[in-house]
């Protein structure tokens, strides 16, 4: 039943055996190990599992995970680099944009898809294209704004602990 | 956000687990994975409402790969429930909804798993079923609990036919009240179920050892759950340790036991770990805590004046098939009914019915936002009966210090009245607006929940120290706030400190992450483990440096001679020996008395707590040719006393007001004839995404608190949630010139009732 | 028969595969998703067409358009040809799901699936589009009316694949628009929607095409609600009429998202919408993309 297949995980290439029903989401998750990108429903509504496809936004429980064989996959484990907290991350939480963390992957994938592809969004155009993306404790603000603040390049302010590394990683490709 | 605080802004409030949370390191309970472990899938009822005449599990534990199959016959025979013990972990005999759990599988794949819950035979013989609460109550309607008299239930729920509680609440007499009054206004107000809706979907893994049992799970209420899982099987509480991994959202939706007892029984049965993982759809139908649905009648008294002379209203909840945590649903709605006015004579009853429908329970300030959606209403139809501004009429009515309450609590200093002038100025309520746009206010309350609660703090050698509290993080920041507290009292600094938190085998019993009231019990509880501990750094210091206890301060992670800080001690040399160890739990505030003499089946909340008081103020541009609302602006004004984490009460603030939008205009569990949900996914269950998010302008009237929350708090998380959507009805009645009377207002509701107004 | 899956690099290895049982999938995002909601089990052997290259290629013919299979929303929405040209396709294409739908969902799973929600379906249709059905044995070029067969069906064989969509160039003073009832903003399924493409020649319109999407089994012209327009003058009084002739010609019913009778108002009311907004484009009025969310409360 199941194929011998490589899936391209954040740079990284993970021989594994994937049965062709599959999803991309439950292959990185439960094969892989990667756990960071969630499950929150079952018809690409919440925007949980997020991930980019060569670059593309794509809502991977409903992806097969042979279709994803021979593509960069990138996953929020290598939005910022080896568990980095990168510029957007750091805004995340110092905007509030962060409460109880279950969206927070999707979101940062969906930011990023976004960020790589219109560096000088407008709030509409973060609203807009984190609207695949729900997030149910926040109300959003703090989400759009940590976009925004990305975009505009401004340093976050942390208070404690210092997570300042890998400040620039963001948008790298892959 | 505005800030209108004069002080110099505090640093941000940085929690201790973004990291993990914004990596992708964080793990929640369906991420983790024990070796051996096999997965559990539920067989649901096929009818809403039968008589099981056969259960057959014999081709699913057949089934290769299937490690155990659990019925209830498997297991001890008690029901459980909160004020009423009606329900049993798996059907026994009869089914009541449509997601009553008729049996339990493991096996080694979910596809295994699935396939052999679908292999359970069940013959039912279908029992008539009841879906309309209102018709619930009538004579003749067969009773959904037979049984019921002969139930455990507590000594006030006052029971009749398919009526699990009725609830009064009495003050004066309300027929001469309204005798006496110059109008008597009249309105009758809908509201349909709805879903708290956490985005993670519940999870549940549980490994026993010997006699032992660890539950890793998504709850709220980690103590509940364990004494839930005690009493259903019968071990003790010591043997049950549950474990809450990250946990992601909650609403109330993961209030109460919820199927940690029935993963522990196939655990146990397969003599290996097992996991359960909700799919979006279980969620929205097996679990047994959704926002009720209600039905409204309000009748006011009232002078020209806007005096309030007398109030009647009449409410019908619906209980759905069972009690849970959600007993004192209609007691509380009750209390809604009445809202911070001050009303001279007053009778309000609710009757909370049992259906077969889903079970109700709380869901972010249970019962407050639909009553007060109506009640708001009501309010703004009173002010035009009697031709006055609807501000101006609230300006008059509502409670101020020395008030009277609906069950005659005499209030405290509050800010109702300021929290209602803050909002309108913050929204310009005054000012033009294009003929399709229009401006709502709504005012609400919601009581302090006092609970007991404890907790520990531990100081190490090196001068870093361990929290240990039995409080339960929701992703509202109120647990990670802890260590702000801790080491402001301490001297110290907050990343000193980490956390030891949701392990019930690690800290004292906890309410849980419910009732608003995680820093307000919590919070007093982690004070007072802060105070012994500096009792004792004070005591060692005095001794270490020979000088006399009052002559030293704590700072800098030292304690040292006021005056000559040359002359101090660590924090960590004086933690060195092990012997540095705090608990506390302090006193737990109590709730203010009044006169309930009058009223029938008390189950609590007849006179509130601290109140937290909240005027909110929205700004909506209609589509009047679809119905379709954009709301452009929501102001909220709230007293929850002194704010202790301003960014993280913004943050609960502007989570409320956005889950408030979704209750106004898309959120409704709709229902089949037989009780069935016709909308369980996210697609037709539509909740409020980053594109339909209106401006959120939040600012707190600071009145100190008085024997409620620590420093003078009061809670903080439910209350955002209670007027918005009243707030929103106004504003869409201003625009299209008449009430959308049932909740949700969808398009087509607003549209049908613009028609109807001839707009 | 156990699971295989193959992906296609050319679309003669597409049918080879397809001769050997397999059932084609560009995106999978409905059948996986149909699979886990247990409408429809996974095909046992799939062929995965999505990295045929030359099916990726939207061209601009000189006045005409090209729309391989697999070219995505996103794409169509960032071609300078559709937006100034096929506008209400761009209208469709802007606000089809997610962020993520429109970067993956593609125009020829859009037209396959042949659901009567689908919003590009009634701008292709109006705009005169045609599809083209690739089989082993040679190609066939159908209408849209003649591809969709109902809810979900189409007329193309199991061995036939979309290879693309051809839009003919429109008659100059062409104008278009695509309106959708909207609840929310985004991540919207089409409860009722409304395409228009308007002619003005001389000051008055010589042609127009209408259609109402999502309330009947598959989208279909208006033929009433056309005459009502052609020959006039597309004022307000004509809109009106042909609005109210396209929502006479619908065939709604009730379910969990509207009932009937808003869903046949509400027909009207993004008819009339979407057709001034057509008229006001082939005027060269600016009616920004997507129209759905410009023209709220007009």
């Amino acid at each position: 039943m199941k194929t011998a297949a490589t899936l391209t995980v954040n740079g990284t290439d993970y021989p594994i055996e994937i049965d062709p029903h599959r999803s991309l989401l439950k292959a990185v998750r439960e094969e892989i190990g990667l756990t960071g990108s969630k499950e929150g429903c079952d018809d690409s509504e919440c925007g949980a599992c997020m991930m980019l496809l060569d670059g593309r936004p794509v809502n991977s429980c409903s992806y097969l995970a042979m279709q994803a064989v021979g593509k960069q996959i990138t996953t929020v484990e290598g939005l910022a680099g080896g568990l980095g907290v990168g510029a957007l991350q750091a805004e995340f939480l110092q905007q509030g944009g962060v409460q109880c963390g279950f969206c927070t992957p999707g979101m940062l994938v969906s930011a990023t898809a976004l960020l790589r592809r219109n560096p000088r969004p407008t709030e509409d155009e973060v609203r807009l294209a984190l609207a695949g993306n729900l997030c149910r404790c926040t109300g959003y603000g703090g989400i759009v704004k940590a976009v925004m603040e990305t975009a505009a390049g401004h340093e976050p302010e942390l208070a404690s602990p210092p997570v300042h590394e890998a400040r620039h990683a963001t948008h790298r490709a892959g | 956000m505005a800030d209108t605080d004069a002080a110099p802004p505090r640093p941000r409030f940085l929690r201790s687990d973004g990291k993990e949370k914004v990596t992708g390191a964080g793990r929640y309970t369906a991420d983790l994975t024990l070796t051996g472990q096999a997965f559990a899938k539920f067989r649901y009822a096929d009818h809403p409402h039968a008589r099981i005449t056969r259960l057959d599990t014999s081709k699913a534990r057949a089934l290769p790969g299937v490690v155990a199959v659990v019925t209830q016959d498997d297991l001890p025979d008690v029901r459980f429930g909160g004020l009423v013990q009606d329900r049993t972990l798996f059907a026994k005999d009869v089914v009541r909804f449509e997601g009553e759990i008729v049996a339990g599988v493991a096996a080694l794949t979910e596809e295994i798993a699935a396939e052999a819950a679908r292999q359970i035979e069940v013959d039912y013989e279908p029992l008539p079923v009841v879906s309309d609460f209102v018709a619930a109550m009538e004579p003749g309607v067969p009773p959904i609990h037979p049984d019921l008299a002969s139930y455990e239930k507590d000594e006030n729920v006052v029971a009749d036919g398919n009526t699990m509680a009725y609830s009064t609440i009495v003050k004066g007499d309300a027929d001469a009240g309204m005798a006496e009054a110059d109008l008597v206004v009249r309105g009758r107000y809908v509201s349909d179920a709805s879903q708290g809706v956490p985005i993670e979907p519940r999870a549940v893994v549980a490994q026993w050892r010997g006699d032992e049992v660890t539950i890793w799970s998504s709850t709220q209420v980690p103590y509940a759950a364990r004494e839930g899982v005690a009493h259903t099987l019968q071990v003790p509480e010591a043997n049950v340790r549950i474990v809450v991994p990250l946990l992601g959202g909650g609403f109330g939706a993961k209030c109460d036991l919820h199927f940690e007892a029935q993963v522990a029984a196939l655990a146990r049965a397969a003599g290996r770990p097992v996991k359960l993982v909700f799919s979006r759809r279980e969620e929205f139908t097996a679990i047994a805590q959704r926002r009720e649905g209600i039905v409204m009648e309000f009748e006011t008294g009232v002078t020209r004046e806007g005096r309030l002379v007398a109030r009647r209203a009449k409410l019908v909840l619906d209980k759905g098939a069972y009690c849970g945590e959600g007993g004192f649903l209609g007691q509380m709605a009750a209390m809604h009914a009445c809202g911070p006015y001050v009303i001279e004579h007053i009778f309000v009853e609710a009757f909370l019915n049992y259906t077969n429908n889903q079970p109700s329970g709380s869901v972010r300030a249970p019962t407050a936002p639909q009553v007060c959606w109506g009640l708001e209403q009501h309010m703004d139809e009173v002010a035009r009966a009697i031709e006055m501004d609807p501000v101006e009429l609230r300006r008059r009515s509502l409670i101020e210090q020395g008030a009277e309450g609906p069950t005659r609590q005499i209030f405290d200093e509050i800010g109702m009245k300021r929290t209602l002038e803050r909002a309108v100025e913050m929204i310009g309520y005054e000012r033009e607006l294009p003929e399709d746009e229009g401006i709502g206010v709504a005012v609400g309350w919601w009581p302090c929940m006092p609970a007991s609660s404890g907790a520990y703090v531990h100081l190490n050698g090196d001068g870093s120290g361990t929290i240990v509290t039995g409080a339960q993080e929701n992703g509202s920041g109120a647990v990670m706030a802890m260590p702000m507290f801790v080491a402001e009292e301490l001297g110290m600094r907050p990343e000193d400190f980490t956390i030891l938190y949701q392990d019930t085998a690690a800290a004292n019993w906890d309410m849980g992450s419910c009732g608003s009231q995680t820093t307000f019990n919590s919070g007093r509880a982690i004070l007072a483990a802060a105070a012994d501990v500096r009792e004792q750094l004070l005591d060692a210091a005095a001794e270490e440096l020979e000088v006399d206890r009052q002559d030293l301060e704590l700072a800098d992670g030292t304690v040292r001679v006021k005056g000559s800080p040359d002359r101090s001690v660590s924090v960590g040399d004086l933690a060195g020996a092990g012997t540095i160890h705090g608990k506390g739990s302090g006193d737990v505030p109590e709730v203010p008395g009044g006169d309930t003499g009058g009223c029938v089946g008390r189950l609590g909340n007849e006179t509130f707590l601290a109140p937290q008081l909240i005027t909110q103020a929205a700004h909506v541009k209609v589509d009047r040719a679809t119905g379709v609302v954009r709301v452009l602006k929501v102001a909220a004004a709230h007293d929850s006393g002194m704010i202790l984490n301003r960014s993280g009460a913004d943050g609960q603030v502007t989570g409320g007001v956005v889950m408030g939008v979704g209750l106004a205009l898309s959120e409704g569990t709709q229902l089949d004839d037989e009780g069935r949900q016709r909308n369980p996914a996210l697609l037709d269950y539509k909740l409020v995404t980053s594109a339909d998010t209106p401006e959120i302008e939040v600012d707190w009237i600071q009145v100190p608190a008085k024997g409620a929350g620590p420093r003078g708090s009061k809670g903080v998380g439910e209350p955002p949630q209670v007027p918005t959507a009243a707030a929103i009805a106004n504003a869409i009645a201003s625009v299209v010139g008449t009430q959308v009377r049932q909740l949700p207002m969808t398009p087509e509701r607003v549209w049908a009732a613009s028609r109807g107004a001839g707009a | 028969m156990s699971r295989s899956f193959t992906s296609a690099g050319t679309l003669d290895e597409a049918f080879a595969a397809i001769g050997a049982g397999a059932r084609p999938v560009a995106g999978g995002t409905d059948l996986v998703v149909g699979a886990r909601q247990g409408k429809a089990p996974l095909p046992e052997a799939i062929v995965a067409i999505d990295r045929i290259e030359a099916l990726r290629v939207l061209d601009d013919t000189g006045g005409g358009l090209r729309i391989g299979a697999l070219v995505t929303h996103e794409d169509v929405v960032a071609s300078a040809a559709v937006r100034s040209r096929f506008t209400a396709l761009a209208d469709a294409s802007a606000i089809v799901g997610s962020h993520a739908t429109r970067a993956n969902g593609t125009i020829g799973g859009n037209v396959m699936n042949a659901s009567p929600a689908m919003d590009t379906g009634g701008p292709l249709l109006c705009l005169g589009a045609t599809a083209t059905l690739r089989s082993a044995s040679g190609e066939r070029v159908l209408s849209l009316d003649e591809l969709w067969a109902g809810p979900g069906a189409t007329t193309a064989d199991a061995g036939e694949l979309l290879t693309a969509i051809e839009v003919p160039a429109p008659a100059p003073g062409t104008g278009s628009a695509y309106v959708r009832l909207e609840y929310r903003r985004q991540m919207e399924i089409a409860v009722v929607g409304a395409s228009a493409v308007v002619t003005l020649a001389d000051g008055s319109v010589s042609d127009a095409r209408v259609s109402i999407t999502a309330l009947s089994p598959t989208i279909r012209r208006v033929a009433e609600a056309e005459r009502a327009l052609v020959g006039g003058d597309g004022g307000d009084a004509g809109v009106a009429a042909a609005a109210r002739a396209a929502a006479e010609g619908a065939a709604p019913i009730s379910d969990v998202r509207a009932s009937a009778d808003y869903r046949t108002a509400m027909a009207e009311v993004v008819a009339r919408r979407a057709i001034a907004a057509a008229i006001a484009r082939a005027g060269g009025g600016d009616v920004p993309i997507p129209a759905s969310d410009a023209l709220y409360g007009a």
